[in-house]
């Protein structure tokens, strides 16, 4: 698909070769906005555009960003503050924020500029999944190449005092550092745990000072938002969730890949349109709409459900981080859920004891083998001691986490019970 | 914390007050109102991972943690309501997850967090019936203190000790999810490492000391004054007809919070200790044998009696003796002990110096103008006046004493004919230097009051008497007449 700048405002520089390469960034039109932006826009100015924009956090809370970045307090009595990307990207099934990094780190950089300018922060973090090790490696030499032209360092574009540094983090690979507190955590070189809230990070975050934590995908839509308006990027999407999205689909469809679409836009024609419909045209059954800790939508469903925020909360999931994760008529659900327990069970941080205990507790119950004397008479069923285990993990931890693992059970106990009752007698049997 | 400003707040319909923007839990706690918790320990900073401790208010749609909020003018807050106690209830149920449930063996059931509130909370028949996850049973991490990591509920209070109390960092969490432990940097290596012992809610770290002595529902206490430095703790003394096991801190605000050094710990040893000197002994060629107070002090009867005290007297004691008998700086005088090892204070509760009443002694001697009897000096030139047909009653102290400084003292006196030791334990070789010795009670056994290094009046409670009732000084100077 032919892309252009205007009608992508992620993706529009994807197309061109070597667009990694600041000089081949900038003459395609790269850094523009940062410029006219820095030069001629007035502080409040770019964060009321960002707020009127409905930009919302993309790395899965879905919380306006505007909103967010008006508690981060603007005077920094002497204090020292923060501007954080969150690039651990580990939901499974998510991959969109890799494709930015790794094709096209310079609209990110071009995006933590503005922001810090905005945000009056002189210091940044990019803090990256420690599997990325090509992108750790892309986006460091783009802040070498941006270092080199003036676009990073000190008095910006000649503005004097805006001094902003750019440092990539990478990670070690925990889920949870993907949590804001739990990145914050890591980063100050800690065990990679969520803090307990409040105070939130943009009061008390990295090392006890006000940081501000955004996702790739988010900082990297402020350039095209502060080139071409917020008006502008209301027009793509629903008045709640307004703009496009990136979505990574995976799973059993002919062409998975990543996309940017306008949100709003219908399941079914991602799916049909976009990635060439159900791989060797099965028959649908079920699809996670954003990433693995998002409770399924069954195949009837996906008839009409569309993809923005409101429409999936609607129908029972969320939209999470737009990873899609299609599901065919072959796969068995049990084991579609084994391994989503699995995940969360070897993820969970340890701090919260619902968590803790809860995540290896519900893996126990979906694989339960020769217990049946073991239990008291008139127990529950194992499934419903599933619903009722995972249940009691939602809402009551420092992060969503335990939430993370208790939805997808509960989703799917709703959507497929038979199938899964199936599934634990015949493991029983085994 | 000078502009603590009290406030009324309501929880669960009674009105309390406590400071503003203190804490939600402590409030509640510091006013009778029971909530469950584990993480949360008013000496140590927040963690809110147990989740116990939730609490709904009045116009906040969602339950939240007590004891990560503050308090707040007119809040009305609740944790009696159905849903918060079934939050409790599963917050417990999970708790006992992967817990051993190994009770029956454990040194902390009677005293464990766990057994309480399922009591309390829980009561549910437990659905685990799956295979637990199994982690170091026995691991002794230093400082006679043990780790059971099954039995470890991961509250991070033991970890938090160490590393904002003692500031040593020994102590952190090993591994994530439910395979996460409690691990050892290196072993246990500072001087309050029992404490951890008592902020751990459950039976994972029990201290050897006392582990599998005793259970805790046949021990009785009594709130008392630790006589291991001239800090004096306020202490709980744990015994029963048997003998004391264990001494534990009492939360005082005013000397040592909620802790108390490890040495501190020791101070119970000697009260049902097997040489503890019950009845009066006479000395035979070297071997005590029993006899009576009347036989003793018979011998005694019209002779010119010299006392040398020490510094682990109370001020009652010292003020019966001087009502009776000492009307001369030339009657009596004082054994001080010597330092103990470290730093003169360690910055936390421990001092090194170990004569603990020696400001309340001043203060009894200087109103009776004999204060003089406590300068350095006074010993040796009442042992210099000393004439060998007088009888000398030493008063041995009960705890710190050291023996090679000790011995030094009995050796100065030994031209004396008669010398009569008031001790509470026959520990000692040097004590054979004595004719006779005479039982005398412990802290466990007397009232009286110390004053400690910065003169607060300490208070020592009798909790049981092992020796007969009218064994102490003033009963024998009584029935000497």
């Amino acid at each position: 698909m032919k892309a252009d700048y205007q009608n992508y405002t992620l993706l529009g520089y994807h197309h061109i070769p070597n667009v990694n390469k600041i000089d081949v960034f900038e003459s395609a039109g790269g850094y523009a906005s940062m410029k006219n932006t820095l030069k001629n826009i007035g502080k409040q100015q770019i964060r009321d555009e960002v707020k009127n924009s409905g930009l919302r956090g993309r790395g899965g809370a879905g919380f306006s960003t505007g909103i967010k970045w008006g508690f981060f307090p603007l005077e920094s009595n002497g204090q020292k503050r923060y501007l954080i990307c969150n690039a651990d990207e580990s939901e499974p099934g998510t991959f969109k924020d890799r494709y930015l990094l790794e094709k096209n780190p310079h609209i990110l950089i071009e995006g933590m500029v503005i922001a810090a300018y905005a945000l009056n922060t002189d210091r940044g973090y990019i803090y990256i999944r420690g599997e990325f090790y090509h992108e750790a490696k892309v986006i460091d030499a783009a802040i070498d190449e941006a270092y080199a032209k003036g676009y990073l360092g000190k008095n910006i574009l000649g503005i004097e005092g805006f001094n902003f540094d750019l440092v990539v983090h990478r990670g070690a690979g925990a889920y949870i550092c993907g949590e804001e507190t739990g990145l914050i955590s890591s980063l100050e070189g800690k065990k990679g745990q969520p803090k307990l809230k409040p105070p939130f990070p943009a009061i008390k975050g990295y090392r006890g000072y006000p940081s501000m934590v955004n996702n790739v995908e988010t900082l990297a839509a402020v350039p095209w938002i502060m080139q071409f308006g917020a008006a502008a990027y209301k027009k793509w999407g629903t008045e709640k969730s307004a703009g496009t999205k990136l979505f990574s689909i995976s799973g059993d469809v002919n062409k998975p890949g990543v996309i940017e679409v306008p949100l709003g836009i219908p399941l079914k024609k991602i799916i049909d349109d976009y990635c060439g419909g159900v791989r060797n045209g099965n028959k649908l059954k079920a699809v996670i709409p954003g990433g693995s800790s998002a409770p399924v939508l069954t195949a009837q469903q996906c008839e009409t459900v569309t993809m923005d925020y409101e429409a999936v909360a609607a129908a029972g999931s969320m939209l999470g981080s737009g990873a899609i994760i299609v599901l065919d008529e072959t796969r068995n659900m049990g084991e579609v859920l084994k391994w989503t327990l699995e995940f969360y069970h070897h993820e969970s941080c340890g701090q919260c004891t619902p968590c803790r205990e809860g995540t290896g507790w519900l893996e126990k119950i979906l694989k339960r083998k020769n217990i049946a004397e073991l239990k008291r008479p008139g127990s529950l069923s194992d499934i419903d001691l599933l619903d009722q285990v995972a249940g009691h993990m939602r809402g009551v931890t420092i992060c969503a986490l335990a939430d993370a693992a208790a939805m997808p059970a509960q989703g799917m106990i709703k959507a497929f019970r038979n199938e899964l009752s199936e599934y634990i007698s015949l493991q029983q049997k085994s | 914390m000078s502009d603590q400003k009290l406030v009324k707040l309501k929880w669960n319909n009674t009105e309390i007050s406590a400071p503003e923007n203190s804490n939600l839990l402590k409030a509640a706690l510091d006013n009778g109102i029971e909530v469950a918790h584990y993480c949360y320990h008013p000496g140590l900073s927040v963690a809110g991972v147990c989740r116990m401790c939730n609490v709904e208010q009045e116009g906040v749609p969602r339950p939240y943690l007590s004891c990560n909020a503050t308090v707040k003018e007119g809040m009305n807050v609740t944790n009696t309501t159905p849903k918060i106690k079934e939050m409790v209830e599963w917050a417990l149920q999970m708790h006992l997850v992967n817990h051993p449930l190994d009770c029956p063996i454990c040194d902390q059931a009677g005293e464990c967090g766990l057994q309480d509130y399922y009591m309390k909370y829980g009561g549910y028949d437990s659905s685990m019936v799956d295979q637990k996850v199994h982690k170091i049973k026995v691991k002794d991490i230093g400082r006679n203190v043990m780790l059971d990591a099954e039995r470890c509920i991961l509250c991070s209070r033991c970890v938090r000790f160490t590393s904002e109390v003692t500031g040593t960092h020994e102590l952190g969490i090993l591994n994530r999810g439910d395979h996460a432990e409690i691990t050892v940097n290196e072993n246990l290596n500072n001087d309050y490492a029992q404490n951890l012992v008592d902020i751990c809610p459950v039976g994972a770290l029990t201290s050897t000391d006392f582990r599998f002595k005793q259970r805790v529902w046949y021990l009785q206490n009594v709130e008392t004054t630790c006589i291991g430095c001239e800090t004096g703790c306020s202490v709980r003394v744990d015994y029963n007809k048997t003998g004391a096991y264990r001494v534990k801190p009492v939360y005082d605000s005013t000397v040592n919070s909620y802790w108390m050094c490890d040495h501190g710990r020791n101070t119970y040893k000697h009260v049902s200790s097997v040489d503890r000197v019950l009845e009066p002994l006479k000395n035979k060629d070297g071997m005590f044998l029993e006899t009576t107070v009347q036989d003793v002090l018979g011998t005694l009867k019209n002779k010119k009696l010299k006392f040398i005290f020490n510094t682990q007297m109370t001020n009652e004691e010292l003020s019966g003796y001087l009502k009776f008998a000492g009307k001369s700086a030339q009657d009596f005088t004082f054994y001080q002990l010597q330092n103990g090892s470290g730093p003169a204070f360690d910055g936390i509760l421990k001092r090194s110096n170990q004569n603990i009443n020696i400001n309340g002694l001043t203060d009894v001697l200087t109103k009776a103008n004999l204060a003089q009897t406590l300068q350095a000096g006074h010993l040796d030139e009442f042992i210099k006046n000393l004439k060998s047909d007088d009888v000398v009653v030493v008063v041995v102290p009960e705890f710190n004493l050291k023996e090679d400084h000790f011995s030094t003292l009995l050796q100065k006196i030994k031209n004396v004919k008669t010398k009569v030791g008031l001790t509470t334990n026959n520990s000692f070789d040097c004590l054979t230097k004595f004719d006779y010795l005479l039982p005398a009670p412990t802290f466990l056994e007397k009232e009286g009051t110390l004053f400690n290094y910065n003169k607060t009046a300490r208070k020592l409670h009798k909790g049981k008497m092992f020796i007969k009732e009218d064994y102490n000084l003033s009963s024998y100077l009584q029935l000497l007449g």
